[in-house]
């Protein structure tokens, strides 16, 4: 790590004029979970580190007028819990239990595992000058895209991180956030931005706006999914998450894109029918269609395919007769002598 | 009396002819006859309590007064010539207190002298560059970025199949293997791929330095002390009697801690030049970088067979890539093909190549890994093209002898099948098939591993007034439980308990010479000389109680010898004896999986797991289960989820954290049950013990893989079995007829 | 054990970094610290304090090997500020004894084989003691779960899960002790 000033304030206003008026550049740290991995590998060389562990009132989970308001230093751990999500947010309560491993959920807070930095190696390699990094290549294109995105690539082709963001894109949640112009209510969509806008960062946060607090609208039917190769500490390699609420499926995918990817393309294909075992793998099907994957990536379009076709159905509470036959996932289309 | 003769040893699974010491040992084996009250039954770890509160020191946590910190600067470049090392700024930087770089460090030889501590040419992306000692690490790390290199880049190779060869192919024949194969009614051919992978020893490799004077003290996280000092020694022209190496407690080595690192010698210059203590400790992305691999395999395999199964022909041929330096020469990915079956006509064939990436060293069994993955796979294919039941392939094929012409002291591979056969349910393999999504598949593999054990181990018993004692011997115990076996072993020859005898090991100091940790060595090599020391203290007690017999006293018995004779204590000295002429010792194992595969996602699930191991006498029931359930999930993450990733533009590394380089979780891990064949060897060993130490990962992942293969029905040629590569197999599977 | 050492100042212009005070309290005591605000907690009880029963894994917050509590909740000190942890009761395997007396869970670590080469077992030893203190009577897959932040690469968890079994009942029977 470089050496770096240490502030704490009391409020979030004084938090957000610390990093404004850093002359090296600032970040916030609540959990550190993610910003210690990045400052140790010299990603992340701020001159002063803004702590937000003396601002109160940031962490309490409560039901508002039929939303959850979850405060910003609320823990993953305690997302996770919170018997108040789990009946009223079940997805976001699975995607909670899903994110890394004990110890990173008790410290990992909501907003750090929403503002969290993708996990791409090139991005996480200070060797690699990639585009993220202010550099002009992203290495993914010519080099390893085993893990990277299948949608909404380019230039930039990380996943977007967090499963946090899966579930509540799906849920409809809304953030509220704090900066030198006062208090602002965005939806959850709209806090990501691809990279074709802006490769160098996921959200559309001003670099003195911080994430104060997250409202989710309670009572959807919902799950969440998660693929991933080991299981535990391990990031999606695919997660999905579905709510079947009043204003109709919403259908999230992580691990896919640069984002996390909503799917009107599902959402459409499910409609306001109830949900079968036909309309769900019609919709995972539709869902997948736009995908482009990269040179090494392409399992991943079956593979999201299925996790989505099973999470829709566990969000609609229908039993899993199994993929319909023919087979919905595609047999993989592989040249000859290509490295699959 | 000791004399000198030419023997052929089999040291990790590579058959070496050199001169050996003999030094015949008189103890009477321990058979099945022997009553041992100590050896042979579960006992605790005698250093569990040290480690269990922390207070155990490992080379990471010496902290010496006026200690300097150093850090490596490494080459982002795979192949490069240095232009220049510029460390000025990083010399200014305060609390820098040196810095090494190829113009002011000795070009002391490494490699085999292939290239030198630092060198003008880089040759994989993790190459030294230069070396800064500074008052803290962060200061340290600070003054890395601040070491201005010019590079002048070269192309890397990277692709084995493409690659240069690096040395001398390894090359066996018996019988001719070609026109067998070609002649065969029946041919399985097929091309197997297995990745580098990395070991991921908690503890970083690491060094502390101290000079006193002309002394040097190195405490070093190892798997051989000896061979520590004598390359330290060689590397820095002292005297061997002026390095004193320490290892008393290590986070782990598989492998990677055999031999003397870079970074040893670093510490040891930069604490002469700056005249204070010196701690050189790798961080975990170094360690991922170049502190060894397990070495990628390309193996082409034919096999030819009667219509019964019986086995008439073994072509096998694998590219090892042995990486940028790798002097070892390739590992013997060839042994189980030469071994595991009896097979007139096999021909074996390891070719090294060499790429621009991290050196390989031994891991694990090396070789024998690989190698049984390729020929198990191949036989449960011929078990299918002649419309036989695996286990019934292998049984036609079992082979009493080394099949290359030499008897066994045991061979207990038969039991093995037998045992793990029934406990998993062996039978029900033909009724397994498919529901739902969920693809059912069992498996099994068979494994054999040289694990005899060798000489030169020496060790000293002394027995103290108070009838305890001590062993002293210079082995280590990188974690398997040596110190408490051989306190177990010692307490038998001696009538104690083994809480009455402390083993000081891991210091060349303190202890004789005993063979590196590693091979599987340790036990039936250190273990027969602590028992031979230990004897030798008990015959003089014997002689001495003889001595004080008196009158109608009687006979003394030992602990009053101990009492009468008080510090003119009794001193024991051992060796290990020579092995058996003509015989060959080896470890047997067979393990069993069944998986369950996910036909949409490609997940493989473990349900259960068996593992069934012929060693010998097993010294301590409760190390050697725990040796085995770590083997084999380490076998598991090399089925499933090991692999080291270069970037295939520039060849750095990119899964170098425990996040992309994915080692098994808790929650990873299936049912094991460990199983051992009951019976001592006391042909191999005095202990009638064989190791144990490689042989559980070696089948894991042949057995693992063919469990997938029969639930997907389609052959895996290449390991880790991700789910892009399982999808791909289902696919095939659903093709075929 | 590593002498104190006041941390150096890199000379470079990047404004004033002073060094901070911290008291920190750690298993049962206060301890002055004058340390960098960039050093991790896994640095600041290694290298300030000498207690060096809790290992370097892998830096990054993914093997658990670092693992300590605060306010009796398993946390990585590898990706924990040490200046984020005034105030709170941070306790290492160093504070699990109660004097010569060892925690139930360390006599069964060191009886039953958990500790293979060791130098994980202060991590699991900490995750384990947080976890009983939840649930007394642990089932075999809420000690999966609870351990699954730590990694062993030794001994294939099983001796670790039978150690917490048996420490768990050992706990039930004995009732509390003194221990922390």
């Amino acid at each position: 790590m470089r050496a770096f000033e240490y502030l704490s304030p009391k409020t979030l206003e004084a938090a957000s004029a610390a990093v404004r008026t850093a002359p090296e550049g600032a970040r916030i740290i609540a959990g550190g979970q993610d910003l210690l991995g990045e400052l140790k590998e010299r990603i992340a060389t701020p001159g002063r580190v803004v702590s937000l562990k003396a601002v109160p009132g940031l962490r309490g989970i409560r039901e508002e007028s039929g939303s959850l308001r979850i405060g910003a230093l609320a823990t993953v751990q305690e997302v996770a819990e919170s018997p108040l999500v789990r009946e009223k947010a079940p997805a976001l309560a699975e995607a909670a239990t899903s994110v890394g491993t004990p110890q990173i959920r008790a410290l990992g807070t909501v907003g750090g595992n929403l503002c969290q930095r993708p996990r791409c190696w090139y991005y996480r390699l200070a060797d690699f000058p990639c585009l993220k990094k202010g550099g002009g290549t992203c290495f993914a294109v010519e080099g390893d895209s085993r893990y990277h995105a299948i949608l909404g690539g380019g230039p930039c082709h990380i996943v977007h991180p967090s499963d946090l963001a899966v579930a509540l894109v799906a849920l409809d949640a809304s953030v509220e956030v704090v900066g030198a112009k006062g208090r602002r209510t965005i939806p959850i969509a709209d806090l990501y931005a691809l990279p074709a806008v802006d490769a160098s960062r996921e959200t559309t946060l001003a670099p003195d706006e911080i994430v104060a607090e997250v409202s989710v609208p309670a009572g959807a039917r919902s799950a969440f999914r998660k693929f991933r190769e080991k299981l535990s500490l391990d990031f999606a390699v695919v997660a999905a998450a579905v709510a079947l609420g009043p204003k109709g499926p919403r259908v999230a995918l992580g691990g896919v894109a640069p984002v996390p990817w909503r799917s009107r393309e599902a959402e459409a294909a499910l409609g306001a029918k109830p949900v079968t075992a036909e309309s769900a793998a019609a919709a995972a099907t539709a869902a997948l269609a736009p995908a482009k994957p990269l040179k090494n990536n392409r399992y991943k379009v079956p593979l999201a395919c299925a996790v989505l076709r099973r999470t829709i159905l566990a969000a609609a509470g229908v039993a899993d007769p199994g993929p319909p036959a023919p087979p919905a996932t595609p047999a993989p289309t592989k040249k000859a002598g290509e490295d699959f | 009396m000791k004399r000198v003769r030419r023997s052929q040893v089999e040291i990790e699974g590579k058959l070496r002819e050199r001169t050996e010491v003999v030094e015949e040992d008189p103890s009477p084996p321990w058979d099945d006859r022997a009553r041992l009250r100590v050896a042979g039954r579960p006992h605790p770890r005698l250093d569990g309590r040290a480690k269990a509160s922390g207070a155990a020191i490992y080379t990471q946590d010496v902290g010496l007064p006026g200690m300097l910190h150093a850090r490596i600067l490494r080459s982002p470049h795979a192949c490069a010539r240095v232009l220049s090392v510029d460390a000025s700024a990083a010399l200014a930087l305060d609390g820098v207190r040196a810095v090494l770089t190829q113009e002011n460090a000795a070009a002391i030889p490494w490699y085999g002298g292939t290239t030198r501590l630092l060198e003008r040419t880089v040759r994989y992306a993790g190459d030294e560059v230069a070396v800064v000692a500074a008052e803290d690490e962060e200061t340290a790390e600070d003054a890395l970025h601040l070491i201005r290199v010019r590079y002048a880049r070269r192309r890397p190779v990277l692709d084995p199949g493409t690659a240069p060869r690096g040395g001398k192919p390894s090359v066996y024949t018996r019988g001719n293997a070609r026109k067998a194969v070609s002649g065969a009614p029946v041919v399985v051919a097929g091309s197997y791929r297995t990745p580098a992978a990395l070991h991921q020893a908690f503890e970083t490799h690491g060094s502390v330095a101290r000079w006193e004077g002309e002394h040097l003290t190195v405490w070093d996280s190892t798997q051989h002390i000896f061979g520590v000092r004598k390359e330290l020694a060689a590397a820095l022209g002292l005297p061997l009697h002026r390095v004193r190496v320490i290892s008393t407690f290590m986070g782990g080595g598989f492998g990677a801690k055999n031999e003397c690192g870079k970074y040893t010698v670093f510490a040891a210059l930069l604490a002469r030049r700056t005249g204070r203590p010196v701690r050189c400790l790798l961080t975990r992305a170094e360690e991922s970088l170049a502190a060894g691999c397990r070495h990628a395999t390309v193996q082409t395999l034919r096999l030819g067979a009667r219509r019964d199964g019986r086995l008439l022909g073994i072509e096998h041929r694998s590219l090892c890539d042995v990486g940028a330096y790798g002097t070892d020469g390739p590992m013997p990915v060839g042994g189980p093909a030469r071994t595991l079956y009896r097979c007139a006509a096999v021909r074996t064939e390891e070719v090294p190549v060499r790429t621009n990436t991290g050196p390989h060293t031994a891991f694990r069994a090396p070789g024998y890994v690989e190698g049984t993955f390729a020929l198990e796979r191949a036989m449960d294919r011929v078990a299918e093209a002649c419309g036989l039941d695996p286990l019934e392939v292998r049984l036609r094929n079992y082979s009493p002898g080394d099949p290359r012409g030499f008897r066994y002291t045991r061979k207990g591979l038969r039991e093995c099948y037998r045992i793990g056969a029934a406990r998993i349910g062996w039978r029900r393999r033909a009724r397994l098939g498919r529901r739902g999504t969920s693809l059912r598949g069992l498996g099994l593999a068979s494994q054999v591993w040289p694990a005899g054990g060798a000489p030169p181990s020496h060790a000293v018993v002394k027995v103290n007034p108070d009838a305890t004692a001590e062993v002293l011997i210079g082995t280590q115990d990188i974690g398997t439980g040596t110190r408490t076996v051989l306190a177990q072993i010692a307490a038998e020859e001696l009538s104690l308990r083994a809480r009455d005898v402390t083993v000081l090991l891991g210091d060349t100091g303190a202890g004789p010479y005993s063979l590196l940790s590693a091979g599987s060595l340790t036990t039936a090599s250190a273990g027969p000389a602590v028992r031979a020391a230990a004897r030798d203290a008990r015959q003089q007690l014997e002689e001495l109680a003889t001595g004080l017999a008196r009158g109608k006293g009687g006979r003394p018995g030992p602990r009053e010898v101990c009492r009468e004779i008080g510090d003119a204590m009794v001193i024991g000295r051992g060796a290990r004896g020579p092995n058996p002429e003509g015989l060959k010792a080896c470890s047997f194992g067979a393990h069993f999986a069944e998986v369950e595969v996910d036909a949409e996602t490609g997940e493989v699930r473990i349900v259960r797991y068996v593992a069934v191991h012929e060693v010998g006498r097993v010294v301590n029931p409760l190390t050697a289960s725990s040796q085995v359930e770590g083997g084999v999930l380490m076998g598991i993450g090399f089925a499933l989820l090991e692999r080291r990733i270069e970037d295939p533009a520039t060849g750095r590394g990119i899964a170098v954290d425990l996040l992309d380089y994915k080692l098994p979780t808790a929650l990873d891990l299936p049912p094991i049950e460990v199983l051992f064949v009951p019976g001592a060897d006391p042909r191999a060993t005095t202990i009638g013990a064989k190791g144990l130490g490689e042989p559980p990962i070696i089948a894991a992942p042949a057995a693992i893989a063919n469990a997938v293969a029969h639930a997907v029905g389609a052959d895996l040629p290449e390991l880790p079995l991700t789910p892009d590569r399982v999808l791909e197999a289902i696919a095939r599977g659903r093709r075929a007829p | 054990m590593p002498e104190a050492r006041t941390p150096k100042k890199p000379r470079r212009a990047r404004g004033t970094k002073s060094a901070v005070h911290l008291l920190l309290r750690v298993n049962g005591e206060d301890r002055e610290v004058t340390t960098a605000p960039h050093r991790t907690l896994l640095e600041t009880l290694r290298e300030d304090l000498g207690l060096t029963g809790t290992k370097h894994g892998c830096e990054l917050g993914e093997c658990g090997t670092c693992t300590v509590l605060v306010d009796g909740q398993p946390i990585l000190s590898c990706l924990a500020l040490s200046a984020d942890y005034e105030g709170r009761e941070i306790t290492t395997v160093e504070g699990m004894a109660d004097g010569a007396q060892l925690h139930p869970l360390q006599e069964t670590f060191a009886d039953l084989g958990a500790a293979q080469c060791g130098y994980c077992t202060p991590g699991f030893l900490l995750t384990a003691k947080a976890l009983l203190e939840e649930k007394p009577s642990p089932s075999r897959e809420e000690i999966r779960e609870a351990l699954a932040g730590n990694l062993c690469r030794c001994t294939g968890y099983l001796k670790i899960y039978e150690a917490v079994e048996q420490a768990a009942a050992r706990m039930r029977e004995e009732g509390p002790r003194g221990g922390r």
